[in-house]
């Protein structure tokens, strides 16, 4: 597991742009590539394509760690999103086509990816507003209509676009959008709900 | 621009996040994140929301050229910390050094020692920290005094040891010799013959090279020992 303060740690060390830098970088990129790296392949579906995306993500991190917010921000996180984007921007531009595999994946345990793909234990080194949030994510995802919660957990695991998700489900682009729209709604309200709701 | 406000651009930011959001709308929406403080915000917000934590499961170890891929390009070597100032260097250093110093005992184990008269252990010196251990020996006649550390120990370009004698009777210490190592065989001052007594004390203090500038010690005292014969 990686702990969110060492590697916050290593990315202020990183903005620092100074002597040192490069030391506290090469940790950072030891200690969270791999994890990236399965983010990323997760999308792009092709290793040499999803080491790509490493090899550009971490050049993003370099650049930009100035920007990361160390109050606000995870860092973790933080980094996840800049791959992630980075993926999905090479998975359009490029060919992906991989309909069939992830229909294999999916017919068998629709519930067990979201379980499978991440982390929901209540990790001691969490902060408890962290430990909440995650437990909420997970509450309210088991909470949307099922075909709302596949919908998310897909586009979300494998980057996949209204058409992608269309085609992958063989549902009506219309009828995909909606999910994704109510999906979103029905869990960003519900997750309001826990934070001003008794627990 | 403007892309929206209230419901529209949550749901923008939502779609952004998950991936959703594509093709021009994605790069107008990136346009508007930089451009707009309220976008940032409200995209934050929604990331803070949607933040799980990815499962060990699906890491996957990156080729090896990745990170020598990385480096050159970023031209990294920009950053590094010089090499005197890298803790990991010192530590190799020290390392090296140890090694050669032992090599160089085992050497002078090998020569031949120098007839002399028999040696009689009279004190064992240590520190506070147990870095080393060092035993003092001195000849039957009284005269010559031999120093062996446990461990070599060698003073830096800057220093030397500077061994005392702390008389059984009181009074100021008194320098019997000074050292760049602990391990050594010298004939001691005329004067101190027949004083290194049980009761009496040794001491070596860390000086300036070429001995204590007082007359005194002056620097820390890293070890002390009785002398019990």
């Amino acid at each position: 597991m990686l702990d969110d303060k060492e590697v916050r740690r290593l990315l202020l060390r990183t903005a620092a742009m100074d002597e040192g830098s490069a030391e506290a970088f090469e940790r950072l990129y030891r200690t969270c590539a791999p994890l990236l790296l399965g983010v990323a392949q997760r999308v792009v579906g092709r290793r040499e394509l999803a080491e790509e995306v490493l090899h550009d993500g971490f050049g993003a991190i370099w650049r930009t760690a100035g920007s990361f917010d160390p109050v606000a921000g995870q860092p973790v996180a933080w980094m996840v999103a800049i791959v992630r984007n980075r993926a999905i921007d090479v998975r359009s531009s490029h060919d992906v086509s991989r309909v069939d595999s992830y229909h294999d994946a999916l017919e068998d345990d629709p519930d067990g990816a979201l379980d499978r793909l991440f982390d929901w234990s209540q990790d001691a080194g969490d902060n408890e507003d962290r430990r909440r949030a995650s437990k909420w994510l997970r509450d309210c995802l088991g909470k949307l209509k099922a075909v709302e919660r596949q919908a998310l957990v897909l586009a979300y695991e494998h980057g996949l676009s209204h058409g992608d998700l269309a085609a992958h489900l063989r549902k009506p682009l219309g009828t995909v959008k909606t999910w994704v729209r109510r999906g979103m709604v029905n869990l960003r309200e519900c997750v309001e709900a826990c934070m001003v709701g008794p627990r | 621009m403007r892309i929206g406000n209230g419901t529209k651009l949550d749901a923008l930011c939502g779609e952004y996040m998950l991936g959703t959001l594509r093709g021009a709308a994605r790069r107008r929406f990136e346009r508007a994140l930089h451009e707009e403080p309220r976008v940032a915000l409200q995209l934050r917000y929604w990331q803070a929301l949607f933040a799980p934590r990815y499962s060990k499961m699906i890491e996957l170890q990156p080729s090896p050229q990745g990170w020598k891929r990385l480096e050159r390009e970023l031209r990294l070597a920009r950053y590094r910390a010089p090499w005197h100032s890298r803790a990991g260097f010192w530590r190799a250093w020290a390392a090296a050094a140890t090694a050669m110093l032992a090599l160089g005992v085992g050497f002078q184990l090998l020569r031949p020692a120098p007839e002399v008269a028999p040696l009689l252990e009279i004190a064992q010196l240590t520190g506070k920290v147990d870095v080393s251990r060092v035993t003092a020996k001195l000849s039957r006649d009284g005269r010559t005094l031999e120093l062996r550390a446990a461990r070599a120990v060698l003073a830096g370009p800057a220093q030397s040891y500077e061994l005392w004698l702390l008389p059984a009777e009181g009074g100021a210490p008194v320098s019997l010799a000074v050292l760049g190592s602990l391990d050594a065989r010298f004939a001691l001052p005329p004067g101190q013959v027949g004083r290194l007594r049980t009761g009496a004390k040794l001491a070596v203090s860390v000086e300036p090279a070429g001995g204590s500038p007082t007359g005194a010690p002056t620097g820390a005292v890293i070890l002390v020992g009785e002398i019990t014969a």
